[in-house]
């Protein structure tokens, strides 16, 4: 049933899909992004002390320490930390991305377009703006409620595009577009109406990795990693969906079933990262597309290499961030932007055939 | 994402405005030359105020609108409580102000509002050049910018004020005191070694940077800002280079509901065991509105913060 489907829609045979080549290049790519993560930052630390630092760690080796507390502190609380999360972050946002474009069939489909990112902003704010004991804070109710938020945004959306049986495209994105406005109008006013707490309401919209640590990333990675891999198993279902619809289902497949599986386990990933990184443009959007471009548009193979790649875009992207000059943080947002577009654009001129 | 950057703008706006000022508007003149020698108002009078402007008072101001807390303060500390018939949401103290009519945010005054209190004067700060005070100026009413830069710069805004108001007197008995208080504590920690110190506007590590109100209040009660080379007045600090910073004092504007963070939970973030702040316990919670207001109540700001950078030390 796949392989017809897969052979409607112009993607050939099973070996191009799982050649090793692509992996073994977008696994090279994240590789190389997180060394040079773990090399670079504020604190211009060696690669020898960086070397000893991270073997100190490990059993069995004996090194008197000749680097201030501070250093470590710096590579194994802030840093590694904070390459880890970029990795999933940007694998989250790469993936759903992913699916939502081959759901949706339309290129323009991101986490923001189905109202998911403006759902967990929404969330967060009014945890924010509520008198809750400070202790909740300091366990993550922020981070919660900005999931559940975007949760519970995505079910409105669907329920209000279901037309009988079907959700139709155009219905869904048009729900996901008015509910995403309704939800921002909902969190300025929160904050409009929460005038001592903006700032803080601010700041974590604003997002980024400067305050990764540890409990973030173990809170994160179990609904981002799991939600990757069931949609990589699923690349399959979503080239059926390639099909006009009537078509897949004579293929036999169910397609209401399919299409709530992708949004529920798109939306996971989506929200575990934005809610412990706050919004970040441009990944999901970008990556898929260049993908696309270097692989072909088979999902059985889009999907799992939007999360390498993914992956390896943010960690790149931040540790570039944190290159320039100064104490300041400049946000993450700004820079995959400034990558993102221009690769983008460079990659749509090289190759312009019809990817989608 | 638009109604993320408008708050955006609203929240900047409101940190400028409430701890300093951008770079963008006009130098303060040298205010006006009746200032050195205390003579009794005559009306009308022209003076020039912080955004450069020529404003003319054809009599003395008997009903007066203020859109910042800052001027709220020095209003009343003026003894012109009673002529304040309104103020924007934040003018909360001293409590009376609390009693008065609200014109709306201080972002977004009301327009409808301030025309119907039919006020002879509207005091705004930069925050208003912009947007709040053309749509004033159009409907011809008196409007005033005071938006003093500096813990100092507050004396001659206080001046400007009680020259407006015939209350040059009582304005040169407030700057007299707290020139005085001022002086104490600058003569104090002058020449010591500056205490490295951060200031915490939320845990993401937003902070004050170069320019801003409380920069200025640091360097004055004998400590060094670690963000005083972020570039930027309201930067987000990096975590790795608050690190290398490595603040002897830490101080907490978002600390209860409005940011959660207490001495405690900042010293159980991950990391921040090694840094010198929370080895010695020097974490503390001080009250934004002392450190963000440029108006009279900065002198209890400025010793606070003394008090804390040089705790134990007479």
């Amino acid at each position: 049933m796949v392989e017809v489907a897969a052979a409607k829609v112009g993607v050939t045979g099973k070996r191009r899909v799982y050649s090793v080549g692509r992996y073994g290049v977008a696994l090279a790519a994240l590789l190389m992004a997180s060394a040079a993560g773990v090399m670079v930052g504020k604190a211009r630390l060696d690669p020898g002390t960086v070397l000893a630092i991270l073997l100190s760690r490990l059993p069995f080796t004996d090194f008197t320490p000749w680097w201030p507390a501070s250093f470590e502190a710096i590579l194994l609380e802030v840093r590694l930390p904070r390459i880890v999360m970029g990795g999933l972050a940007g694998a989250g946002l790469s993936v759903a991305g992913a699916t939502y474009q081959g759901l949706f069939r339309n290129p323009l489909a991101d986490p923001y377009l189905v109202g998911v990112a403006a759902g967990a902003g929404l969330g967060a704010a009014l945890a924010m703006a509520m008198p809750l004991p400070p202790g909740l804070y300091s366990l993550g109710v922020v981070q919660l409620a900005a999931f559940l938020s975007a949760l519970l945004t995505v079910g409105l959306v669907y329920s209000l595009a279901r037309v009988g049986r079907s959700t139709p495209v155009t219905t869904l994105l048009l729900a996901g577009v008015a509910v995403g406005s309704l939800a921002s109008a909902a969190t300025s006013f929160v904050m409009y109406s929460q005038g001592d707490k903006i700032p803080v309401i601010y700041a974590w919209m604003l997002g980024g990795f400067n305050i990764t640590g540890w409990q973030q990333v173990t809170l994160a990675a179990p609904p981002v990693v799991a939600a990757a891999l069931v949609l990589s198993l699923l690349g399959g279902v979503a080239n059926v969906l390639q099909l006009d619809e009537d078509q897949a289902r004579s293929l036999g497949v169910n397609v209401e079933l399919v299409k709530v599986v992708l949004i529920v386990c798109a939306t996971l990933a989506t929200a575990a990262a934005v809610a412990r990184v706050g919004l970040i443009g441009f990944v999901g959007l970008v990556v898929p597309h260049a993908v696309r471009l270097l692989w072909g548009p088979d999902y059985r193979s889009v999907i799992p290499l939007s999360a390498l790649l993914g992956a390896a875009f943010l960690v790149t992207a931040d540790a570039a961030a944190r290159l320039l000059p100064g104490p300041q943080e400049v946000p993450v947002g700004v820079v995959t932007a400034f990558c993102g577009a221009p690769f983008f654009l460079f990659l749509l001129r090289r190759q312009k055939r019809s990817v989608f | 994402m638009r109604s993320v950057s408008a708050c955006a703008l609203a929240v900047l706006a409101i940190l400028a405005s409430a701890c300093s000022s951008t770079q963008a508007a006009p130098q303060p003149q040298p205010t006006v030359p009746a200032v050195s020698s205390p003579a009794a108002s005559t009306f009308p009078m022209t003076l020039t105020d912080d955004a450069g402007r020529k404003v003319t008072l054809p009599k003395e101001p008997r009903r007066i609108v203020s859109l910042a807390s800052s001027n709220t303060e020095i209003l009343f500390a003026l003894g012109l409580g009673d002529r304040v018939v309104g103020v924007d949401q934040y003018s909360d103290f001293p409590p009376a102000a609390k009693e008065k009519p609200q014109v709306g945010s201080f972002v977004k005054p009301e327009m409808e509002k301030i025309l119907a209190l039919e006020p002879d004067l509207v005091l705004g700060t930069e925050m208003h050049v912009k947007t709040t005070l053309p749509e004033l100026e159009k409907r011809g009413l008196t409007t005033m910018i005071v938006t003093p830069k500096g813990v100092r710069a507050v004396l001659e805004g206080i001046k400007l004020l009680g020259q407006a108001t015939g209350r040059q007197k009582e304005a040169e008995t407030l700057v007299g005191t707290m020139g005085n208080r001022i002086a104490s504590v600058e003569a104090r920690w002058k020449g010591a070694t500056p205490v490295r110190t951060f200031f915490e506007l939320s845990p993401e590590l937003y902070t004050a940077g170069p320019g801003t109100f409380v920069d200025d209040m640091v360097r004055a009660a004998g400590g060094s800002n670690v963000a005083a080379n972020a570039g930027k007045e309201w930067p987000q600090l990096n975590q790795e280079s608050l690190f290398l910073a490595d603040p002897e004092v830490i101080l907490l504007a978002d600390h209860g509901s409005a940011g959660g963070q207490s001495p405690q939970s900042v010293a159980a973030r991950p990391g921040w065991q090694q840094v010198t702040a929370v080895k010695t316990g020097r974490i503390f919670e001080i009250d934004p509105n002392l450190t963000n207001r440029a108006g009279p109540r900065v002198v209890d700001g400025l010793e606070m913060i003394a008090s804390r950078l040089h705790h134990g030390k007479p």
